[in-house]
């Protein structure tokens, strides 16, 4: 199929941004503009006694200072928990909380002006652990005041199917296992940063490195108390997100109300440190995970208990907490399950959304657990994977609705590639093979903000000079979702991808899309654009049907040329769209995507609803040093169903880009704290693997063609880091027979593991 | 980088008369490697800056056969490539290769290398994060962080060629404004973390380093989580000499680096590791564990040990 769709295609921004070509927000410069500096606590839990910022004030430079009293206004990502502010009211909460902000003639002024402010501080018991935030406190002393219990619990998420526990006293075989996760932050290159500009009619224009214009475009709303209708979120080209963009932030309230004050163009860009303690990445998490099944290794039961780590602000939190537990019901078919998730505030900065959120702790911890039934049933692991999978077009038993899954493809093709038949248990000591599976969501099927209004809409414009604009308002993050709208145009309308431009990510100009998290932009976006141009190749075909008096049935789009096949008509794409012009010049039209309704009717049904599952399978190949523990993994097998690979190109890409980063929440990556203060806020102490450290990547895309998403195709941004850390950890066992529950791996672990001899 | 005087001497003389001439606030600028990260964390804020790179004198390479004398803006990069360097010293060319990344080796030197600043996980942290901590005796404050003491610094050397050069019996040469000495490689370190170098005298600069110890055989180790870009755990590097003396060099451990020198049929494995690690001040400063850097400690002598045996 397709001219376009299906081929592997360079992104269109790629030219632009490897030659330094593209403008990324910090690049943009205003006449007049002024800088940001950033005041922040020293200490992880205090109250605001006094701020002291007239010698701030005073400063050469500095054109105005606000304090959290100047922004009181909460908010928060989900409007269920909206808990946090601009800047601290009260007190602080973490190490790093910003407390005040200047607006400075130059960056140099704006850092020195934030320096001079002084802030006294009275500080109040600090909880960094998440053991120490389930023990009973007083009330002065908790973190949040509004939540519902005497601890610094900010919610508890449970679900429970056909008592699970019983149902994993009653197994043959069980496994209760404890597993630990540091908390990994999203690394994207390009750091938080954003210009706002308030305009002579009382408009604000944001301009701002954003994963959800949409999102920020309502929060700044509320938070400045601007109508929605004078406020323009536009999101430039953008250097990696990961989840990391995904919230409103309070530097965009600050910078958008210091430009109010100063009524002077405001940019704000962190430095890296300040990226670190901005953090809202993967919580640190603690869970048991049980898991139970029978003498011939199909599973009984799951049940499993976890805590995962906020920090001080609750951000994707609530959907995080349901996230770890729901997204475990695939893709294997488990009729007895439960979950209970406590995600708890702590005293360290926020945890959020991070690729593959939520459900990749779990998934490490399920498939190393599945690893030991397997072993303990004394069957091969893909074959005791193989005989649990789910079917396609089922339901889960929490009612998640599958369609497409290649799950069985997926792993009968990296079981071949790697030749695990002939390897798998048979490699020489500290050599070994290790397997995983996981899925993902497409989309969350609910927004949100709930509303009646689609989930996205895209707009596709037609005028005289044969050129069509896209306008959508998704976030084009680096996963390619320009070039996507692009080849949808091309590939319906027959045109080459060079006629096709884009009008992306302005809340002025673009029809609202909710945002680039949840894998959503492919099946949504896509669907709504085919949509949308479909019905501008209709109105072609209607208008030069008319006065070619040919059936507009017949008339086929090709190649530039719009024809019947019978060769009675042949026109090229600018007689057409000369045809299509008259008596009404340039037209747009619409198309737009609402998710089936889908799920059942219990509390926490929303949860993990999805349209559509994508689904993997990995091999990972390592080797462990006996002497030092330290483990090298030499090569990962990947076979990813993304439905249909629209590109294939970024595809592949997401696929190594999830092994990379996998690789490192494994292996080496950690946010460290020294009492609940981060100790490696940078990019050599946080240790992102480097091109010697990472494997070589075989890459398969499994194609199961989903009846809904567009093309057939789902999503492939998340889902394919779920497998790589399990396939990982359960290779270690295989090498060195130890299973590793601590996640990152390094190499003092592996080697007080081998000290202890190993474990069954 | 603010500072108020920069200067690009062309001769090693004129450079010592400038750093004589700002006895107290110059900085000899070599690769910047390891000095633009301390300017930027606001640890050093240098007044002079005496740009070493227009000093042709100090880029000489000389290997004939066993001698080996390398000027100290030489760069690891060069080191790493070269040919005699990579035959007759390959510890050398071995530890080099194991230091940051191939972009940056591109800029750093032999010089910068030999007096590259000890580190500390409590000490190498921006300002705002010393200043939250109340800093310590290496900064402003006046406690260690580590050990909560009132007098010592236990900041970790973490040279990686140095090592290789205590182990090749290296030399070097210093031109102060009074004249140039030579000295062993190993007197150059002082094992107090808030010392860390000898002083050099008067506008002293390090010019050359030198040595014809060609090893029969060696053995280098380094100890880092990822294969590249990470400074030092733990750094071993030995070497036997035809006279069958065994040169055993211990860094990334402790204020200095540690040597044992002995007849290789004089000291037992144990004695041996015995030796290092009553020399080695080793606190829990580094990302790795302390207990396992301490353990890695034998693991590597052993191994090298066995290597040797
Ligand atoms: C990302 C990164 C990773 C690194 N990894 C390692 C590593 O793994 N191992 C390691 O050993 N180092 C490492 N370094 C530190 C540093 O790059 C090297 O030690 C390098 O060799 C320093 O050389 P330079 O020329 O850049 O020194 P500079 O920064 O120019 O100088 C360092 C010090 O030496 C002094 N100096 C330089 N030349 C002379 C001279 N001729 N006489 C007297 N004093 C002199 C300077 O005044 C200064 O105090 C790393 C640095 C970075 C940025
Ligand atoms: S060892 Fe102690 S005194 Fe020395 S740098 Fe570290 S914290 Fe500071």
């Amino acid at each position: 199929m397709g001219r376009v769709i299906g081929k592997p295609t360079p992104l269109i921004d790629a030219v632009q941004k490897v030659t330094g070509k593209a403008m990324y927000t910090d690049d943009f410069k205003f006449p007049n503009m002024v800088y940001v500096g950033l005041h922040r606590s020293p200490h992880a839990h205090a109250k605001i006694m006094s701020i002291d910022t007239s010698v701030a004030a005073a400063h050469p430079g500095i054109k105005a200072v606000i304090t959290g009293k100047d922004i009181p206004i909460a908010f928060g990502v989900l409007p269920i928990s909206p808990d946090e502010t601009a800047m601290a009211v009260d007190k602080v909460r973490y190490v790093g909380e910003i407390v005040a902000a200047v607006a400075g003639e130059t960056p140099e002024a704006a850092r020195a002006g934030a320096d001079l402010i002084r802030v006294s501080y009275k500080p109040i018991k600090n909880f960094i652990t998440p053991d120490e935030s389930l023990v009973e406190c007083s009330e002065d002393e908790k973190i949040h005041q509004h939540t519902k219990n005497s601890k610094n619990i900010h919610k508890i998420a449970d679900l429970s199917f056909n008592d699970p526990k019983d149902g994993i006293a009653s197994s043959s075989f069980t496994r209760s296992v404890d597993f630990k996760f540091a908390g990994v932050t999203h690394a994207f290159t390009e750091p938080h940063s954003t210009i706002a500009v308030w305009n002579g009619d009382e408009s604000l224009l944001v301009i701002t490195a954003t994963q959800v214009p949409h999102y920020l475009h309502r929060t700044l709303s509320k938070v400045l108390d601007i109508p929605l209708h004078k406020i323009q979120v536009k999101k430039p080209a953008l250097g990696g997100g990961f989840g990391g963009k995904s919230d409103p932030f309070p530097h965009e309230m600050i910078a958008s109300k210091l430009a109010i004050l100063t009524n002077r163009p405001v940019k704000c860009t962190l430095t890296r440190e300040e990226v670190f303690l901005t953090n809202h990445g993967r919580h640190p998490t603690e869970m048991t995970m049980s898991v139970g099944c029978d003498v011939a290794g199909k599973i009984t039961a799951l049940d499993t208990d976890i805590v995962i780590d906020g920090g001080a602000y609750g951000s994707f939190g609530v959907v995080t907490s349901y996230y770890n537990g729901v997204l475990l019901q695939g893709p294997y078919k488990i009729d007895r399950f439960g979950f209970i998730t406590r995600r708890v505030y702590t005293n360290k900065p926020q945890s959020g959304a991070m690729r593959g959120h939520g459900a990749v702790n779990p998934r490490y911890a399920v498939e190393v657990v599945l690893d030991m039934l397997a072993h303990d049933v004394g069957m091969d692991p893909c074959d005791f994977r193989q005989q649990n999978f789910l079917s396609e077009n089922t339901k889960t038993v929490g009612e998640l609705r599958i369609t497409s899954n290649g799950i069985r493809e997926c792993l009968e093709t990296v079981r071949r590639k790697s030749g695990w038949d002939d390897r798998y248990g048979k490699l020489p000591n500290g050599h070994g093979l290790g397997v995983a599976c996981g899925f993902f969501i497409s989309g969350s099927a609910l927004p949100i903000i709930w509303n009646r209004y689609p989930q996205t809409v895209v707009h596709a414009k037609l005028d005289f000079d044969g050129r069509i604009v896209m306008f959508s308002g998704a976030s084009d993050i680096g996963q390619g979702s320009d070039t996507m709208l692009v080849q949808i145009a091309a590939e319906e309308l027959g045109i080459s991808m060079s006629r096709v431009q884009v009008e992306v990510a302005d809340t002025k100009l673009t029809p609202v899309d909710l945002g680039s998290y949840s894998s959503r932009v492919t099946f949504m976006v896509g669907n709504a654009a085919k949509q949308a141009v479909d019905k501008i190749r209709h109105q072609i075909a209607a208008s030069v049907g008319n006065e070619k008096s040919v059936p507009r049935e017949a008339i086929q789009f090709a190649d530039e040329r719009v024809f019947t096949d019978d060769g009675k008509l042949n026109l090229t794409w600018d007689e057409a769209v000369d045809i299509a012009m008259a008596g009404r010049g340039a037209f747009v039209e619409s198309g737009f995507y609402i998710s089936p309704k889908l799920g059942g009717k219990f509390k926490g049904s929303g949860a993990g609803l999805s349209p559509a599952y994508s689904f993997g399978a990995f091999i990972a190949e390592v080797k462990v040093d006996p002497m030092t523990g330290q483990v090298s993994v030499i090569k990962v097998w990947s076979a990813h169903d993304c439905g249909k690979a629209l590109n294939p190109l970024s595809v592949e890409g997401q696929i190594e880009g999830s092994i990379h980063m996998g690789l490192g929440q494994v292996v080496s990556e950690d946010m460290r704290y020294h009492n609940g203060r981060l100790l490696n806020a940078n990019f050599w102490d946080y240790r992102i693997p480097m091109t010697l450290d990472t494997p070589e990547m075989d890459v398969t895309i499994i194609e199961s063609n989903d009846g809904e998403g567009p093309y057939g195709a789902k999503e492939a941004g998340e889902g394919p880091i779920h497998p790589v850390l399990p396939a990982i950890g359960n290779a270690i066992y295989d090498a060195v027979g130890i299973r590793m529950t601590e996640l990152p791996i390094t190499p003092d672990k592996v080697l007080t593991e081998l000290r202890k001899g190993g474990q069954q | 980088m603010s500072t108020s005087s920069y200067f690009l001497p062309g001769t090693i003389d004129e450079a010592v008369s400038l750093a004589k001439a700002h006895p107290n606030d110059h900085v000899f600028y070599a690769g910047g490697t390891d000095i633009q990260l301390h300017v930027k964390q606001r640890l050093i804020k240098p007044n002079t800056i005496i740009d070493l790179t227009a000093i042709e004198s100090l880029k000489s390479v000389s290997i004939q056969k066993k001698n080996m004398k390398l000027g100290t803006m030489v760069t690891l990069d060069q080191i790493v490539k070269n040919p005699d360097i990579q035959k007759f010293y390959p510890i050398l060319a071995e530890a080099a290769k194991s230091i940051a990344t191939p972009v940056i080796r591109k800029s750093a030197t032999l010089g910068g290398n030999l007096k590259v600043s000890n580190r500390c996980s409590f000490y190498n942290q921006s300002f705002d994060w010393r200043q939250s901590v109340g800093s310590c005796l290496k900064d402003t404050g006046d406690i260690c962080q580590v050990t909560g003491g009132l007098n010592h610094c236990y900041s970790r050397n973490v040279s990686d060629l140095v090592p290789a050069l205590i182990a090749l019996n290296a030399r070097i040469m210093v031109q102060t404004s009074t004249g140039i000495n030579e000295m062993p490689l190993i007197d150059l370190y002082v094992p107090d973390g808030l010392i860390v170098h000898t002083p050099l005298g008067v506008g002293g600069i390090i010019t050359e380093i030198f040595t014809s110890d060609e090893p029969s055989k060696w053995w280098f180790k380094k100890l880092r989580l990822r294969k590249s870009l990470d400074f030092t755990s733990l750094t071993v590097a030995a070497t036997v000499n035809k006279k069958d003396v065994l040169r055993v060099c211990v860094n990334g451990v402790s204020m200095a680096p540690v040597l044992v020198e002995t007849g290789i049929n004089d000291v037992t494995l144990e004695g041996l590791i015995l030796q290092v690690k009553r020399a080695c001040k080793t606190v829990d400063n580094d990302y790795m564990p302390l207990k396992y850097r301490r353990e890695m400690i034998s693991a590597f002598i052993t191994d090298c040990w066995n290597t040797f045996h």
